[in-house]
């Protein structure tokens, strides 16, 4: 070691020795853990002042700080499942279809409210967030309620009672001029069988059949059954008329139908603002009866308890606020409200005086639950890729596509 | 001549041609009348998308992609709402916050920083692979273009956990903090960047270093004395390019900042439109508009250096 | 334009050379000698101090193998800084670290999960999942009960539960060792519950909190395997097991038919059905998501498609994009043009968007029936919806992305070239286009080649270009999951994000590998090919 290197060694002891001394230690220990006696809520933007004021309500009575944390709604799931445990959610919100993934992951815990609780809901919001193949148990608590319905607009069309009479109305409106739309539904440009599913229904459709114990069975798969097949043609139909147009993507079909371009649009009550501040007169409704009723699929939107509240010993007071606290009626409607939604509760839904929303309520009944169980990741794209094929305006036979469809699917599901 | 035998002159011809260049260089191409044509033909399409993306920012409508290109209803709302930092919500509800100035400077600090310590950091392994032979070198240099060559995508997942891991131990680099996500950044720094730097340093004879080296210089000396200064133009050029890419990055970015005030301008922006049927497209191309012009100044400024070169700066000197 | 006007006269070689290399002496005057030194040891000093604070953190949180690696670091770097050899290694260390920390391991953590099942069901540990299948696995029984329910402690402090059966209005006390009846009107019920008790105190407030542990765990034996459980603070309900845990053997056994689950080292309790009782566990599974993908018909019937659009892709949007940037460049590098400035400004702006907004635009812009470039310009194109128009689409957009890039690096690419062997070229008798052949585009490749392999690379993988634009359609006529525009990384996305129960990281990491190994190999073979490295003097 030259003399230099020496002398340099020496004053880099030196210099570390004081930079060590000044930096206490635990000012690099992060802030993350909760203290305990807190209870954390992830939540999406629309119900963050809801279920801040709910929760800390609550949380006052038992003695329990309450910490929300806002979060993107997709971001809840995907984040919950790398989450390190010190910063975990408690409670979480979630859709309904996520139930499936989150409990076979192992990340939410069973709930059992009370039969007087479950009573002031109605069955299929309890089954949407219920799962498991050998015992079904309840894993969220519903609050709202969504689905989409046929929205009329009633200077340009009357609010039609059958499919023929839509059909009528809406091809007759298409061709008064080149720019009007059929039925304004959106599908570009990947395919959207959310907002088919009432035409998929009206066909005879349906994604899984239920085995015996009433679960659904990922090995029965209805997207290419033989009664939906056998009214394939019809769609071979709409697409040659033009009924339907799978480049119509959500905007399109939105402009279209706030310009007047369109008399008939599909969507749901996250438009509920947008429709009552067009200046439009409208009316939602069912898609009137194809072969079938045509029925669309429901989503539910709830509260979920972690296992990390187990964790960090907040389990049961996790379970009071979710499957007690949160489904009382007042809650219900403060939260089903706070994003324009229907709520879950039936003692609160009595209580909306919303008619927009009480029409999209309507337009759901007989509806089916988006399936919950993991396996329906198997089946968006293809379904909504099936649609999308078949109704492009080339003459695609509908038939073998929905078949391949139904092959596809089976394949991922392996 | 082969190009063989060009590449060997490149390098002897020295400094005193690389002032002349272009300014000397004949009309190799003719006249300019097709230059403009060029130009403005490649800006059209260039600005066509753009044009769209002002005319939403301006429009009252919140959709994208409406057929017409003059909105129908001007407004400057969307800006306001940035500024003012509060977007209207449903009737009735309180207006959402909208933290867009914070966001603005997070992302300039973010830029800055990332792009100054990337060129630094890029230079000087750049020198070393430009100016030494070392065991490794050749198979040093793949490996750092093949290293970049593995899907990000997957990799985002281990980078969450790394931040996750490090931020519990040391709160300061962890996730939502800027130094976290500047360093995950500077991961990124030995790549393409030195190939770029690196060519060029070789453009540099290398007489300078060496009649530096006479001098008594160090390596150090020569690096900071001589080639970083003659190698401005491709400094500005990698600096412009990691600050753009920050200002651009979104999948990194949002993974590792979870609350609103450490977002970037990418990632609070895309909380406009991440929700599938209820995008707030006006405020958010209002948002990406106003994002445009740190970029702009920042090309127009480092413009001469990239067009001209340092040479000209030695000859002012 | 003065500047240019004094350079344009620029002083005779011999003078430049001079003022050019007086700068190192005065650099040498700046950084030699004490200060320089000081400055060094400055660095290195702050470095080592935040190392050994650091290492007390660590020390201080019992992390010992971080604790090691920052002692070997810091050791190597001073050892690498002090000593005198070791001398390229000074100038790589401080990018090759964050390399390492934020590409490398990244890299092999991912390689590390392409031989586990972390996906879907197949994210806990062992342990957490065997309690997770106990908890999922409580029954409710045919009649059975469901009680308000208080915690309370009794006359002693023992904690206890105040019941009231849901549907009778029977009033009971539960311990942990049996459950008593008590008389009802010592039991206080109102609209919120059981409100109180006679003899007992109810835990409330801050109290609960404390409890909580203890009441989670707590469990009011009734019938057989039956319990009443505490479900929140004001219900409980009578579950059962379904599953028994013989901890020793390691299996769950199904109480009801006497099935047994055993460990079927793939992460899950499996029957020998295959029935998989949920939630799994994250664990390593050799090559077995290896052999799926190889055996997979998802993956073996559209790969060769898929893989030769990905490398027409690739190579078209770099080379296309190249060759615009390059044009454009030389186009603007006239001294004296008009307006330069201002195009060169507008030709970035592209560049300035954030990319995912861009691609939305576009793909609003592409429709066929609604866009607005069919309006403008009056085609009727099925630009995202036929399958070679959606490729040329696709392309285009890429180019629109990419080519600011290339246009960038040539204009500075080609102030780098010397004026001299241009203009030699022409003496000897080259037309432009032939003196831009052989001198200027062989110089500029030097520079460029490298860029143009690594943009391939990087287009290789461009998931977000074709997710936003196309989401991979349309549909293929070959009737495969894989759309026309589907590169190798989109449809990866869709087999291990978009089927099987869900997210598949383990199966999507295994691919990910294959692809770089892919892209590895051309790029290599690119380079040997265009004699990039050869040429590093």
């Amino acid at each position: 070691m030259s003399r230099r290197t020496a002398f340099g060694a020496l004053i880099v002891v030196a210099m570390l020795a004081m930079i060590a001394a000044a930096l206490p230690a635990s000012a690099a220990v992060s802030s993350g853990a909760a203290p305990g006696g807190t209870l954390r809520i992830w939540t999406d933007k629309d119900r963050r002042a809801d279920i801040d004021r709910i929760a800390k309500a609550w949380g006052a009575r038992r003695g329990v700080t309450v910490e929300v944390v806002e979060k993107g709604f997709g971001d809840i799931r995907d984040q919950l499942k790398t989450v390190q445990p010190a910063t975990a959610p408690d409670v979480i919100i979630g859709a309904h279809d996520w139930t499936g993934q989150l409990a076979a992951d192992g990340l939410v815990l069973p709930l059992s409210p009370s039969a007087a609780t479950r009573k002031q809901f109605p069955k299929y919001a309890l089954d949407a967030f219920s799962y498991g193949s050998t015992v079904k148990r309840l894993y969220g608590a519903p609050v709202a309620l969504e689905n989409v319905g046929l929205v009329v607009n009633t200077r340009l069309a009357a609010v039609p009672k059958t499919w023929a009479a839509l059909e009528r109305a809406a091809l007759a409106f298409k061709n008064r001029n080149p720019d009007n739309l059929a039925i304004a539904v959106p599908q570009a440009p990947a395919g959207d069988a959310y907002h088919m599913y009432p035409f998929f229904s009206g066909l005879g459709g349906f994604v899984f059949g239920k085995n015996r114990a009433g679960n659904l069975n990922p090995r029965n798969i209805g997207v290419a059954n033989t009664t939906f097949l056998k009214n394939a043609s019809m769609i071979d139909r709409w697409d040659r008329l033009g009924l339907i147009n799978s480049k119509v993507n959500y905007d399109t079909a939105k402009n279209a139908f706030l310009k007047g371009q369109a008399a008939f649009w599909i969507t749901g009550p996250w438009e509920a603002d947008t429709l009552k501040q067009s200046g439009l007169r409208f009316r939602i409704v069912q898609l009137p009866k194809i072969k079938f009723r045509s029925v669309p699929f429901l989503g539910v939107q709830g509260f979920m308890v972690t296992r990390y509240a187990n964790t960090h010993g907040v389990g049961t007071l996790a379970k009071d606020l979710v499957a007690s606290y949160i489904m009382t009626a007042s809650s219900q409607r403060a939260l089903a409200a706070a994003n324009g939604r229907f709520p879950a509760n039936l003692t609160a839904g009595k209580q909306v005086r919303d008619t927009v929303l009480a029409q999209f309520g309507r337009a759901g009944q007989g509806g089916v639950p988006m399936p919950n169980i993991p396996q329906m990741s198997s089946v968006w794209e293809e379904l909504g890729g099936a649609w999308l094929k078949s109704t492009n305006g080339t003459a695609t036979n509908a038939r073998p596509t929905f078949q391949t469809a139904a092959r596809n699917i089976r394949t991922k599901i392996g | 001549m082969s190009t063989a035998e060009h590449l060997e002159t490149s390098a002897a011809v020295g400094l005193g041609t690389r002032t002349r260049r272009a300014r000397r260089r004949p009309r190799v191409l003719g006249g300019t009348w097709w230059r403009h044509v060029l130009a403005i033909l490649v800006i059209l399409w260039a600005l066509f998308p753009i044009a769209y993306v002002t005319s939403a920012a301006f429009n009252a409508n919140q959709t994208l992609g409406s057929a017409t290109l003059v909105p129908e209803r001007v407004t400057l709302d969307n800006f306001r709402y940035l500024v003012e930092g509060e977007v209207p919500g449903r009737p009735g509800d309180p207006p959402t916050e909208v933290p867009y100035l914070r966001w603005y400077a997070n992302t300039m600090i973010i830029a800055a920083c990332t792009a100054v310590l990337t060129v630094l950091l890029g230079a000087l392994a750049a020198y070393a692979f430009s100016r030494f032979r070392f065991k490794g070198r050749r198979l040093g240099l793949l490996a750092l273009l093949l290293i970049q060559m593995f899907p990000q995508l997957l990799l985002v997942v281990a980078i969450y956990l790394i931040v996750l891991h490090t931020g519990a131990v040391f709160g300061f680099i962890g996730l939502n903090t800027l130094t976290g996500l500047i360093l995950v950044y500077l991961g990124g720094v030995m790549g393409v960047n030195v190939w770029l730097m690196k060519g060029f340093f070789d453009t540099i004879p290398a007489e300078l270093d060496e009649s530096a080296r006479v001098d008594g210089a160090t390596p150090a000396q020569v690096f900071w004395g001589v080639i970083l200064p003659l190698a401005a133009p491709v400094l500005a050029v990698i600096g412009l390019f990691s600050f753009i890419g920050v200002v651009n990055e979104f999948v990194i970015a949002s993974v590792l900042l979870q609350e609103q005030d450490k977002f970037t301008l990418a990632r609070g922006l895309w909380g406009f439109i991440d929700q599938k049927y209820s995008e707030n497209w006006g405020t958010f191309s209002a948002g990406v508009l106003l994002a445009a012009p740190p970029v702009v100044i920042l090309f127009l400024f480092l413009q001469k250096f990239i067009v001209s070169g340092l040479t000209g700066g030695a000859v002012k000197g | 334009m003065s500047t240019t006007a004094v350079r344009a006269e620029a002083p005779a070689r011999d003078t430049l050379a001079q003022t050019a290399l007086s700068l190192p002496s005065r650099a040498v005057a700046v950084f030699s000698g004490p200060l320089g030194l000081a400055l060094k040891i400055l660095l290195l000093a702050l470095v080592n101090g935040i190392a050994v604070w650091a290492a007390i953190v660590l020390a201080d949180a019992g992390k010992w193998p971080a604790f090691a690696v920052l002692a070997v670091t810091t050791l190597a770097l001073d050892a690498a800084y002090l000593v005198r050899r070791a001398l390229p290694l000074k100038f790589l260390l401080p990018g090759t670290l964050l390399m390492l920390a934020f590409q490398v391991i990244p890299i092999f953590y991912t390689v590390n999960v392409a031989f586990t099942n972390y996906s879907t069901g197949h994210i806990l540990a062992k342990n957490e999942a065997v309690e997770g299948i106990q908890l999922n696995s409580l029954a409710p029984l045919e009649n059975a009960k469901s009680y308000l329910m208080a915690p309370a402690r009794d006359a002693d402090g023992n904690l206890v539960l105040l019941l009231v059966d849901e549907a009778t209005g029977d009033t009971f006390v539960g311990t942990r060792e049996a459950l008593t009846p008590i008389e009802r009107d010592k039991v206080q019920v109102d609209e919120l519950g059981v409100a109180g008790a006679e003899g007992y105190t109810l835990v409330t407030g801050p109290g609960l909190v404390a409890i909580d542990r203890e009441l989670t765990a707590y469990t009011v034996p009734t019938d057989g395997a039956a319990a009443i459980r505490p479900e929140g603070l004001g219900v409980a309900s009578e579950l059962a097991p379904t599953l028994r845990y013989d901890a020793a053997r390691d299996r769950f056994v199904r109480i009801s038919d006497g099935v047994v689950f055993t460990d079927n080292d793939r992460g899950s309790f499996a029957a020998a059905s295959g029935e998989e009782l949920e939630p799994g566990w994250k664990t390593s599974i050799g090559f077995s998501n290896f052999s799926r993908i190889a055996k997979s018909p998802l993956v073996r019937d559209p790969f060769l498609r898929v893989f030769v659009w990905t490398f027409a892709f690739a190579f078209l949007a770099v080379l296309l994009s190249f060759v615009l940037g390059l044009l454009l460049a030389i186009a603007l590098d006239k001294p004296g043009m008009r307006l330069q400035r201002s195009y060169r400004t507008l030709l970035v702006l592209p560049y300035a968007i954030p990319g995912f907004l861009s691609l939305l635009v576009w793909q609003g812009l592409l429709n066929d029936d609604f866009g607005v470039v069919n309006r403008v310009t009056g085609l009727d194109v099925p630009w995202l919806f036929d399958s070679n128009w959606a490729k040329v689409s696709v392309i285009l957009v890429s180019v629109w992305l990419t080519f600011p890039y290339f246009f960038l690096i040539s204009l500075g690419a080609l102030q780098s070239i010397p004026a001299e062997l241009t203009e030699a070229a022409r003496v000897d008798g080259g037309g432009p286009w032939q003196v831009f052949r052989r001198v200027t585009l062989p110089l500029l490749l030097i520079v460029v080649a490298p860029l143009m392999i690594a943009s391939f690379a990087f287009n290789f993988n461009n998931f977000g270009n074709i997710y936003f634009l196309t989401g991979g359609g349309p549909a293929s006529s070959d009737q495969t999951t894989a759309g026309d525009t589907d590169i190798l990384i989109s449809y990866t996305y869709k087999l291990a994000f978009a089927s099987g129960k869900g997210q598949d990281y383990g199966l999507a990491s295994g691919v990910a590998l294959i692809i770089f190994f892919i892209v590895a190999t051309i790029s290599s073979l690119a380079f040997w090919r265009t004699n990039a490295l050869e040429n590093i003097r």
